[in-house]
């Protein structure tokens, strides 16, 4: 008895992709915050807010100072970014992280989603 | 290829660079030209296919990832977010050729390949152009500061280029010269018990003849400021040809009877003489009064004011000399302007339009606002220390976290983008009406001297009150001033970009390091209206506090934990150190 194939198979998802609806709600609240130009007023706003608390020029001395100790021209972009990914993190202020999501919160109820 | 720009090094291309050019010349970078879209204002370079454009990955049609790059053979956008999703990776190794990407969302070069940012100049070019064609700049404008200039484009300025600050030291060729041309100075300590081995030159107590420690804490920083203490010392301003000079045209003016250069040479004359007995500068502070007569009594003054009243009242003497009472920012009209004149440059853009109109001016200091004492995370800050700095040890990030202010800290605030109000709303030349705008200071040209002036002293005149502020302010022995010229300031206006800006000169005549050394601190203790001001000194590399009529030699530690308000700093190369031994200054070159 031959084994066969199914040829109407769905292509092979990426391993860590989530399965199920959450991934296509991400999806529509994020054209549509793109669309509308909110993401980009988001994104200014944080970048503001960052600067002003400092994180900013915090994970600027994160970066030199690793960048010191392994010597410039042994440091990728990557390195960096993985190097300060945790810690930038944990780090942003909880004000700025309530503003934000105060934000999405009202471009969510106006934008009727 | 390497070549220089304000004197780094740029960044070496990748070899997957360098065979990307070297296959499509220039050609991708130009087709790229057409897809770089400028958001006015603040003006974001990025890159879209078509305006309203959602980038996503062509692998696995993420749009939300964080960082997306377009490659620039086949303009197919991939995802990059080491370590779990890289399709960009994936697409360099699997297409040959295809390692060169662009990031959508900061319009900079990436090799998939070597996973790094990488450089190129015509890309850049082209960023940039976009860039500065949203935003038309003007260079119109008059300002008002301490010296009046117009604020043009400085086109005077000497061409200067940045370079790394080198040690120096004589070679035998060179001790020679400085023997042959040199008369050795003479010790004229007469019974003196401090023999000149102990205490470096020109250090003597200058006497307070009525509340004017304002006036001695200032002359002392002044007194060894090393090019204006060359300068009297070399003789440029012989107070007697001066004098000859001016009884002569004596023509009953107020003017012709006090010059106060002159009394700074006396001065310098007698304070370098060797004698250690205070020095009492009666003279200057009369020919001071007959110059600020509005500041003339016995009450106590600003030091900062009598700082600005002396140099102006020395550039009226000597530029009228010269007759060049215009363009202080290039230092030509008098010693004053030439040691502590920098040029500062401030940029105005329009919120609406992106319109930018930029002035220069000429300043003599720049005057700092202290932080706002809190600290910045969200925890609680340490408490506004006025003498703890033993904290700093633990604080290997920023600053800003431990709740202490520095020095640097005060010039990165003073240096960002600051939005003025909407009661402080600047007419667009654009728009022709005002608009919410952005400012941003930058330094375009250092003097040879920096002296920084802390706002302790607040005047409220709502209030009608006055109150001073005892924030403790840590300040470095040396300071890059990098990071705060206009170059830089501009350069990180649009992202990582190798490209020339404003202050960047490739080829110079003049070379010129940023790098500079604490010399002196003038430090205020007390309230207000009853305070007293010290300064200490650093000579030979030891520091000496100068109160007064008294000087002692103290710790290093005494003089970082005090109050500063007014600290100067001299270009490093000007300050070639002495050594610790106090023969290896000019004693030396006694044959």
């Amino acid at each position: 008895m031959t084994r066969k194939h199914s040829v109407n198979r769905p292509p092979t998802p990426d391993g860590a992709e989530d399965q199920g609806n959450e991934p296509i709600l991400q999806e529509i609240i994020n054209i549509k915050l793109i669309e509308s130009g909110e993401k980009e007023r988001l994104m200014e706003m944080l970048r503001e807010r960052l600067i002003e608390c400092g994180w900013k020029d915090e994970m600027k001395a994160l970066c030199r100072a690793y960048v010191k100790k392994k010597g410039r021209n042994n440091v990728t972009v990557d390195d960096l970014v993985h190097l300060i990914t945790p810690k930038g993190r944990a780090s942003v202020p909880d004000s700025v992280k309530a503003e934000l999501l105060q934000r999405i919160r009202s471009f969510l109820t106006s934008a009727a989603l | 290829m390497s070549s220089k720009i304000s004197g780094r090094v740029s960044p070496q291309p990748c070899p997957h660079l360098l065979d990307f050019c070297s296959r499509n010349g220039s050609k991708p970078f130009r087709a790229l030209q057409d897809c770089i879209r400028v958001k006015p204002p603040g003006g974001r370079a990025a890159i879209r296919r078509e305006p309203f454009e959602v980038p996503r990955c062509g692998t696995c049609d993420e749009s939300s990832r964080p960082r997306l790059y377009a490659c620039v053979a086949c303009a197919a956008v991939f995802c990059h977010a080491p370590p779990i999703h890289s399709h960009a990776s994936a697409h360099a190794l699997s297409v040959p050729g295809h390692e060169i990407a662009v990031d959508v969302d900061r319009a900079e070069l990436f090799c998939c390949a070597c996973r790094d940012q990488v450089y190129d100049r015509d890309f850049d070019a082209a960023v940039v152009l976009a860039q500065t064609i949203t935003s038309t700049t003007s260079t119109s404008g008059s300002t008002v500061t301490q010296c009046k200039a117009t604020g043009s484009q400085p086109d005077n300025l000497r061409k200067r280029r940045r370079v790394d600050y080198s040690l120096w030291a004589p070679n035998s060729r060179e001790n020679a010269i400085i023997e042959n041309h040199s008369i050795p100075l003479h010790d004229a300590t007469n019974g003196s018990l401090i023999s000149s081995t102990e205490l470096p030159w020109g250090l003597r107590g200058l006497n307070n003849l009525g509340n004017t420690c304002f006036m001695n804490s200032v002359l002392q920083a002044l007194l060894h400021t090393p090019p204006l203490r060359n300068y009297f010392l070399s003789d440029r301003h012989n107070r007697y040809y001066c004098q000859q000079k001016n009884g002569a045209t004596l023509n009953g003016s107020k003017n012709s009877r006090f010059c106060l250069a002159c009394d700074m040479d006396a001065m310098f004359s007698a304070v370098f003489s060797g004698d250690r007995t205070p020095y009492s500068p009666a003279k200057f502070l009369h020919s001071w009064w007959q110059h600020a007569a509005n500041l003339a009594s016995y009450e106590q003054q600003d030091a900062h004011e009598f700082f600005i009243s002396m140099l102006d009242g020395i550039h009226e003497k000597v530029a009228k000399e010269k007759r060049k009472t215009h363009s202080p920012g290039t230092g030509d009209c008098c010693i004053a302007h030439r040691v502590f004149s920098g040029i500062l440059r401030s940029d105005v853009m329009c919120m609406a339009c992106g319109f930018t109109s930029t002035t220069y001016d000429p300043c003599l200091d720049i005057s700092l606002d202290l932080e706002p004492s809190q600290g910045v995370s969200g925890k609680s800050s340490l408490a506004k220390s006025n003498n703890s700095c033993n904290v700093e040890a633990d604080c290997t990030g920023s600053s800003q976290n431990c709740g202490i202010s520095t020095l640097k800290g005060c010039l990165e605030r003073f240096t960002r983008a600051e939005k003025l109000g909407s009661d402080q709303k600047f007419f667009c030349q654009k728009c022709q009406v005002r608009q919410e705008s952005l400012k941003q200071m930058s330094i375009r040209k250092l003097p040879l001297v920096s002296c920084f002036h802390i706002k302790r002293f607040e005047h409220s005149s709502i209030r009608r009150m006055s109150r001073k502020v005892d924030q403790y302010l840590q300040f470095p022995f040396s300071l890059d001033m990098a990071p705060y010229l206009s170059s830089s300031i501009l350069r990180s206006r649009f992202g990582n970009r190798i490209f020339p800006f404003d202050g960047d000169e490739q080829d110079g005549c003049n070379e010129v390091s940023s790098e500079f050394e604490l010399f002196a601190v003038v430090t205020h203790t007390g309230k207000l209206d009853a305070g007293h001001y010290v300064t200490y000194l650093r000579l030979s590399n030891h520091w000496y506090k100068c109160d007064d009529a008294w000087i002692t030699r103290v710790n290093e530690s005494i003089v970082l934990a005090a109050q500063g308000y007014m600290m100067f700093y001299v270009q490093k190369m000007l300050y070639y150190k002495a050594s610790e031994k106090q023969a290896a200054s000019w004693c030396d070159v006694r044959k």
